[in-house]
């Protein structure tokens, strides 16, 4: 019969015309969905391991202040952010890193050779080599980051 | 079921007649030539999903914007199609927008009793254009900008009202803050509006006058 | 149209409708087919080409060539055929005149006529557009200009401008050999910051470099900016740098870059201006990165500069290492070993390596892999260290520089060797500045000054070190040569002897010029006291004589004392035995004298006349010791009289004329039952807290 052949194509075709508007809206849908839950996949902070520059720089018994600024993402926008840190090493293979931000109320505290320890103008608050507290009101020592050095190059993390 | 809820919705709907009346309704028979406006109509669509999904990322302010663009680019899961949708999304609405209406000059589908539709065709074909200008301008980027500063300079050229016409284009005497907002104002709120409103009465006249015939050369 | 045309229409319509096919699925279908290649094209284009974005939107870049998105590309074409004033032809009446036609097409075109080529006006017409429009953006994409190169900036000089311009103005001359990061690092002369806790070591460096060679810097902006970032580069090994640019394309690292060769690129001057900016001729960083790894800290040597230089610029195998298996037993070369391949696992052996290695190989460990090789090279000894040419890989003003360093630094560990070897052997009874005093191997007597200048010149260096190592029995100095049984050996008493040689040019104490004596000592106490005894003992502090109205003195010291100190003398010292010249009647006069200073100057000093004034004994202290927190951290404000009055978490802090009631008061002597006393770190000088104190006493006016 000339009609079913007739109802069949229509059928035919009504199923291909939905299924082409379904895999328009999966083709627009599925990339939408990523897109929308994007910022719950990124990673958390402060897993990266940050390179200082050169450990030959670093001078043996006396704390080198080595600064890099490192990119912060914060949704889009970039901040840069500096990093400083204070290297310090005795012999050259063992390597310590410091924050150079003071434990008490985060000024910048700054190697003093003549005296041999870290100052902090804020509070007259002092830190041995170590970072250990001398004198003053910071709660704790300077913080520690982790620190490596791979093809001369120090390496630090935690920040 | 299924026949139970469709049958629930009808009664409250109507959904059958607009069915009957609006996908069953006969209509003459066309060539392919007469697809170019509902292709149209999906870059349309297209435009509208990923220009919505675009907004949740970018900043129409000129520390932000191109920082922003580029975020979406690089770092959003699926940003880059998302964008490159909408980017390419958009030459494609002006190229078949513009072959649809060639398509209608030439077999003569403005005519009685399509005037109005026609009207409201070639508003709808400036609007792609307000589209297309309004939104060269929000990357940004270096292309962005100085294609922007040159094209609004061609308003300045205006007899009589060139100047004022500019500042009023740019939201000030130059390009600044003031024109990125502007734009992204006109291009996410005043154009959308017009558009819909237009392909509202342009769509609805298709429909209840009829897609016009293909004209035979002897008549 | 008329009105028998338009019915005619109407009913032609209505039978083609009814010929016709539903709309759904029929038509819909080909809609469909159609919709879904445009939006395939469309991801396509996504995912091949990309959204394209260029650089961030520079406004003071004028040498961009702007372009507008492509469909509007003919437009911008037009306009290049209208110039001047006949601009508004092609920008406004042209597509005004054509929007317009567009517009009005349905009332120009009323005919019935609907097949294309029943209409040629309205075809030929668009078709004459179309291609009028496909001409012009074809013609502009080909008189498009060629994209023009983005330039990097200059981050030197630009770190150069933001800290040193404001001061140095474009350039600096440095006289040749200077330790220029030292002086920018430590900031040396009047005005200069310390740049250390500011700017990073590699900063200093490359603007060393930049000052040093500013012709450096260009060359390598034009050369390796490209690739490098400054950082990585300043302050990297001379060795690996030359290497770089004698060897091109076969430079290891440099293999797989497309650079040319620079010996051929670059004259010898250029490549000398390049290495100078790359590694500034700045000898602690020199030493640092090229000699630290072998020689430690500093190098111990005491010969003349230019044999230093020819060594430094020969190179060689300069250092013999002595076969240690004579010395050590094998249990300890096993130790050493282990200790030098992990000096961490192994650092119960660290004493041996200081007592063994130390002296040639500083504090840094050679760097060794195995333990049986590294034993091999201890226990044979041997000519293993090979120090490289340093003639043919530094610059001259690199070798200049780290020559002086060196030397300078060498001096310098001498003497610091030469004052702790004194401090331990002989300080005990020479006393540290070597002015002598009671002997305590005999009593009653006194060891005369060795750091006189009289005494070191009458003696030579042989007879110094006959003295030390050899001891003078006859006064109780025992021998310290180790051929005599004491504990130094001969470089040690060498270097003993050259830091006792130091003092001949920088007396250990600062001696103020003799005493003068007028010839009629015949005078009255007061006339000996002023004419006397304050060339030394002013009240202005300048002279290191105690001040004799001092409390501390006057309290410390009987009659007795003072009888004693005056008619004995202090010996080393300027204080002469004034016994032989004044009888015991005028010393007693002198001492009478100077009991009567004490009432005086001790009090009125300190306390400031008149009531205190809050713009000029308050605010300075406020600045100097509580502002710096106080005023941005929030809390209490320390920068104007209302906020020192009122604000803070409890103010108000002082309640005028009050003062135990008053926080600030309380806070400053910690008698405060809320928070810290402050400063935080520890209270402030009695003195200062008194002006506080009077200040609210006199009703804290705002004077």
């Amino acid at each position: 019969m000339p009609d079913e052949k007739v109802l069949e194509r229509k059928g035919f075709l009504g199923l291909v015309t939905w299924a082409i508007g379904g895999l328009i809206s999966l083709g627009l849908g599925i990339p939408a969905i990523s897109y929308l839950i994007g910022p719950s996949l990124q990673k958390p902070e402060g897993q990266d391991w940050i390179r200082l520059g050169s450990s030959k720089k670093v001078e043996f018994g006396k704390p080198t202040l080595f600064k890099t600024t490192i990119q912060r993402q914060t949704g889009w926008i970039v901040n840069d952010e500096e990093v400083s840190a204070y290297i310090y090493t005795e012999g050259g293979r063992e390597f310590i890193a410091f924050s150079n931000i003071c434990s008490h109320l985060s000024c910048r505290v700054r190697w003093i050779d003549d005296q041999d320890q870290f100052f902090c103008p804020c509070h007259n608050a002092v830190f041995d080599r170590n970072g250990l507290v001398v004198s003053g009101p910071p709660p704790r020592p300077l913080d520690r980051y982790q620190v490596k050095i791979e093809d001369d190059q120090i390496y630090i993390q935690g920040v | 079921m299924v026949v139970k809820l469709t049958d629930w919705l009808d009664e409250r709907v109507g959904w059958r007649s607009i069915w009957d009346n609006v996908f069953k309704r006969k209509i003459p028979y066309v060539n392919w030539l007469y697809t170019l406006g509902s292709a149209t109509l999906l870059a349309v669509i297209n435009q509208g999903v990923t220009g919505i999904l675009l907004t949740i990322y970018y900043v129409p302010t000129p520390d932000h914007a191109y920082d922003s663009v580029q975020y979406i680019t690089t770092q959003v899961p699926a940003g880059w199609m998302i964008r490159g949708l909408h980017h390419w999304g958009a030459s494609a609405m002006v190229v078949l927008s513009f072959l649809h209406m060639l398509r209608v000059i030439f077999l003569g589908s403005y005519k009685y009793p399509r005037e109005v539709t026609w009207f409201t065709g070639v508003f709808l074909f400036l609007t792609t254009i307000g589209f297309g200008f309004t939104g060269y301008l929000l990357p940004w980027d270096q292309k962005a900008y100085w294609a922007t500063t040159v094209g609004t300079q061609i308003v300045a050229v205006t007899p009589l009202v060139g100047n004022w016409l500019l500042r009023v284009v740019l939201g000030g005497a130059e390009l600044s803050p003031l024109t990125l907002t502007r734009f992204y104002g006109t291009h996410v709120w005043i154009l959308p509006a017009a558009l819909l409103l237009l392909l509202g009465i342009h769509l609805y006249l298709v429909i209840s006058i009829g897609i016009s015939e293909m004209p035979k050369q002897r008549e | 149209m008329k009105e028998n045309e338009k019915k005619q229409y109407l009913e032609r319509y209505k039978k083609a409708k009814q010929d016709g096919v539903p709309w759904y699925p029929i038509i819909l279908f080909k809609d469909a087919v159609v919709a879904l290649l445009v939006f395939l094209f469309l991801i396509a284009l996504a995912y091949f080409m990309g959204a394209p974005l260029e650089s961030r939107a520079n406004p003071a870049d004028s040498s961009y060539t702007p372009r507008p998105e492509w469909y509007f590309l003919f437009l911008f074409q037009l306009l290049k055929y209208f110039p001047g004033n006949l601009e508004v032809i092609g920008v406004i009446v042209i597509p005004v005149i054509v929007i317009t036609l567009l517009f009005l097409l349905p009332l120009l075109d009323k005919g019935p006529q609907r097949h294309f080529m029943n209409r040629p006006w309205v075809t030929g017409i668009t078709s004459i557009t179309v291609i009028g429009i496909v001409t012009l953006t074809v013609l502009s994409y080909l008189e498009a200009p060629p994209p023009t190169e983005e330039i990097k900036g200059d981050s030197v000089a630009a770190l150069y401008t933001e800290n040193c311009a404001s001061c140095h103005g474009p350039s600096i001359a440095v006289p040749e050999g200077i330790d220029l990061h030292a002086v920018i690092a430590q900031g040396t002369h009047e005005g200069m910051p310390a740049w250390s806790g500011d700017l990073s070591t590699d900063e200093i460096d490359s603007l060393a470099g930049f000052i040093t060679s500013p012709g450096g810097n260009d060359l390598f902006k034009q050369n390796c900016q490209e690739c490098h970032q400054i950082s990585d580069l300043v302050a990297s090994n001379p060795i690996d740098l030359n290497e770089a640019i004698d060897q091109g394309n076969e430079f290891l690292p440099h293999a797989e870059v497309k650079i040319p060769a620079w010996k051929q690129v670059l004259t010898n001057g250029e490549i000398t201006e390049l290495l100078n900016f790359l590694a500034a001729p700045d000898g602690q960083r020199l030493f640092a990165i090229n000699c630290a790894s072998c020689h430690g800290r500093t190098v111990a040597y005491n010969e003349g500069e230019d044999e230093l230089r020819e060594i430094i610029s020969q190179g060689g195998l300069h250092l013999e290492m002595p076969s240690w298996r004579e010395s050590l037993s094998s249990a300890e070369l096993d130790q050493l070993a282990a200790y030098v391949t992990d000096p961490v696992a192994n650092s119960e052996s660290k004493d041996l390596f200081d007592q063994n290695c130390t002296s040639c190989h500083g504090s840094r460990i050679p760097d060794s892999a195995t333990i049986e090789q590294t034993r091999q090279t201890i226990a044979s000894g041997g000519a293993h260290e090979t120090m490289p040419v340093w003639g043919d890989v530094l610059t001259d003003a690199q070798l200049e520089a780290l020559t002086i360093y060196t030397w300078e630094a060498a001096q310098g560990t001498s003497l610091e060797i030469g004052k702790t070897l004194y401090a331990e052997n002989c300080a005990s009874c020479h006393g540290t500045f070597g002015e002598g005093g009671q002997n305590p191997a005999r009593a009653d007597d006194i060891i005369a000054p060795i750091s006189s200048g009289e005494y070191l010149k009458t003696r030579d260096n042989t007879t110094l070190y006959n003295i030390i190592a050899q001891g003078q029995p006859n006064f109780g100095m025992s021998p310290f040569g180790s051929e005599f049984g004491g504990p130094l050996n001969e470089e040690q008493i060498n270097l003993i002897i050259s830091f006792m040689r130091f003092w001949e040019t920088n007396p250990p104490v600062d001696l103020p010029p003799e005493v003068q004596l007028p010839q009629d000592i015949n005078l009255t106490g007061q006339e000996i006291y002023n004419t006397i005894c304050t060339q030394c003992h002013r009240p202005d502090g300048t002279a290191s004589a105690p001040l004799l109205n001092d409390n501390d003195f006057q309290e410390n010291n009987s009659d007795q004392n003072i009888f004693d100190s005056i008619k004995n003398g202090h010996l080393a010292t300027p204080m002469i035995a004034f016994g032989s010249l004044l009888t015991d009647d005028q010393i007693q006069e002198l001492i009478e004298i100077i009991r009567q200073l004490e009432p005086e100057l001790t009090e009125s000093s300190i306390t400031p006349s008149g009531p205190p004034s809050f713009s000029a004994d308050i605010v300075p202290i406020l600045e100097a010791d509580c502002n710096a927190c106080h005023g941005t951290l929030g809390g209490w404000d320390g920068s104007t009289y209302n906020s020192v009055i009122n604000s803070g978490d409890n103010g108000p802090a002082v309640i005028p004329g009050d003062a135990e009631n008053s926080l600030l008061a309380q806070k400053l002597l910690d008698t405060q039952e809320t928070g810290t006393v402050m400063p935080p770190a520890g209270k402030l000088a009695d003195d200062v807290i008194q002006i506080f104190l009077n200040w609210i006493k006199a009703g804290a006016p705002d004077n």
